[in-house]
């Protein structure tokens, strides 16, 4: 109990310094590219700490994780409801992660059009662009 | 002045991952452990999921996979508008790329693409990429997966075929506009599938509720979720069908921007000006 307590408080601890560094990435580093790469660490960081939220800790775990018996018994369906995990955010996370991709395919085609037209992705050399 | 900046960001992040372990260690974030037990929201969600029982029957989504159900039943006016996020997405990289997706036709090159074995595997594979983005899509109410999912592994295939038999060849079968035709397409489907629950009560001369999956207390039309032995899932097997093919070709338009080649997409930025 206590070394599944520790592993799963590295887990978390790990997902922090993650965080940390691709928020690092999207301020320090000049390059839009390496700032986009920054922010596809920083969402999917996000999206699985959402899913360890509704991870849950059922002994023995359910396999496969939906319902397998059409259709279910009442005693099925109660022995589903005490081991299956919480589906709430894995839904949440779905949605997430498809609008993080059109957002992030807009971005990377931006910058594209960006490097054709001015020849660089500095940020520093675009903002003193003029015209 | 910039040196300065450095260090404040670094300090700050510094200081963010200590307090933010310091509050996971001491329980701040109300688990130090998963908890073995669920919240009362998603025991309601997983109770009601593919619940038959008299008590349960009218607010039942009849589909075994609760994540799609929330998705596409519980949630679905969410899901309606993430989709059109993305279609603005697109619509957004089209009207910044100054109509390139019509250019392309004129410039064709024979003898593209990579070598014979390349391209006698990518046709082997392409068909097994397809059979199992089909069995995502549709199996969506019943395993893990869904439209996006199966929308997302079929758009692998329009990558390869870009990469390994050119752009150029690629063009004569699909073109952007096409590619946004057919997702536009895939959309009305998904529009229509929201109010089919409605129009069929309206020929029944009834009424229902729009994005109505399953039979309600008030309004008893409904598709069927569950002939026996297949379950159907009612509108969710419509909704994850036009939803793997909207995004599907979503992401052609997508792709054709990206590998647009360098020097004719110069002339369309150059050009006209």
């Amino acid at each position: 109990m206590e070394l599944e307590s520790f592993l799963f408080n590295i887990v978390v601890l790990s997902m922090i310094m993650n965080i940390a560094l691709a928020l690092y990435g999207i301020f320090t580093r000049p390059s839009l590219v390496k700032k986009i790469i920054s922010l596809t660490i920083f969402s999917d960081t996000i999206n699985t700490l959402v899913i360890i939220i509704g991870f849950r800790h059922a002994v023995p775990n359910p396999i496969p994780p939906v319902a397998i018996e059409i259709p279910p018994t009442p005693q099925y369906l109660k022995q589903f409801v005490m081991q299956a995990v919480d589906p709430l955010p894995q839904a949440l996370v779905l949605t997430a992660i498809v609008i993080g991709l059109a957002v992030m395919l807009f971005l990377m085609f931006t910058t594209l059009q960006i490097y054709r037209i001015y020849g660089t992705t500095d940020v520093r050399k675009i903002s003193r662009l003029r015209g | 002045m910039a040196r300065i900046i450095h260090i404040f960001i670094v300090v700050s992040l510094v200081l963010l991952v200590a307090i933010l372990s310091m509050a996971l260690s001491m329980g701040g974030f109300g688990f130090a452990m998963p908890p073995s037990d669920v919240r009362t929201l998603a025991r309601i969600f997983l109770n009601t999921t593919f619940n038959l029982d008299d008590k349960y029957r009218y607010i039942s989504a009849m589909s075994p996979e609760a994540v799609t159900a929330i998705v596409w039943d519980y949630r679905g006016l969410d899901t309606l508008f993430e989709t059109s996020v993305m279609f603005i997405a697109i619509v957004g990289a089209l009207a910044i790329s100054r109509g390139a997706g019509e250019k392309l036709l004129k410039t064709s090159v024979s003898k593209q693409g990579m070598s014979l074995i390349t391209k006698t595997i990518t046709r082997i594979t392409i068909v097994m990429i397809l059979a199992v983005a089909a069995s995502i899509a549709l199996h969506g109410h019943l395993t893990p997966g869904g439209g996006f999912q199966g929308g997302a592994t079929i758009a692998v295939v329009p990558m390869l075929l870009i990469v390994v038999f050119s752009l150029y060849l690629f063009s004569k079968m699909m073109t952007v506009y096409k590619a946004v035709t057919l997702r536009s397409i895939g959309l009305i489907g998904i529009a229509l599938s929201t109010f089919i629950v409605l129009i069929i009560a309206l020929l029944y001369g009834s009424s229902a509720y729009v994005f109505q999956n399953q039979p309600k207390i008030y309004s008893q039309y409904g598709l069927p979720s569950y002939i026996e032995p297949i379950v159907l899932g009612g509108t969710l097997l419509l909704f994850n069908t036009f939803e793997a093919f909207a995004v599907a070709f979503g992401f052609v338009a997508l792709f054709i921007l990206f590998t647009f080649p360098e020097d004719v997409m110069k002339n369309i930025i150059i050009g006209d000006e």
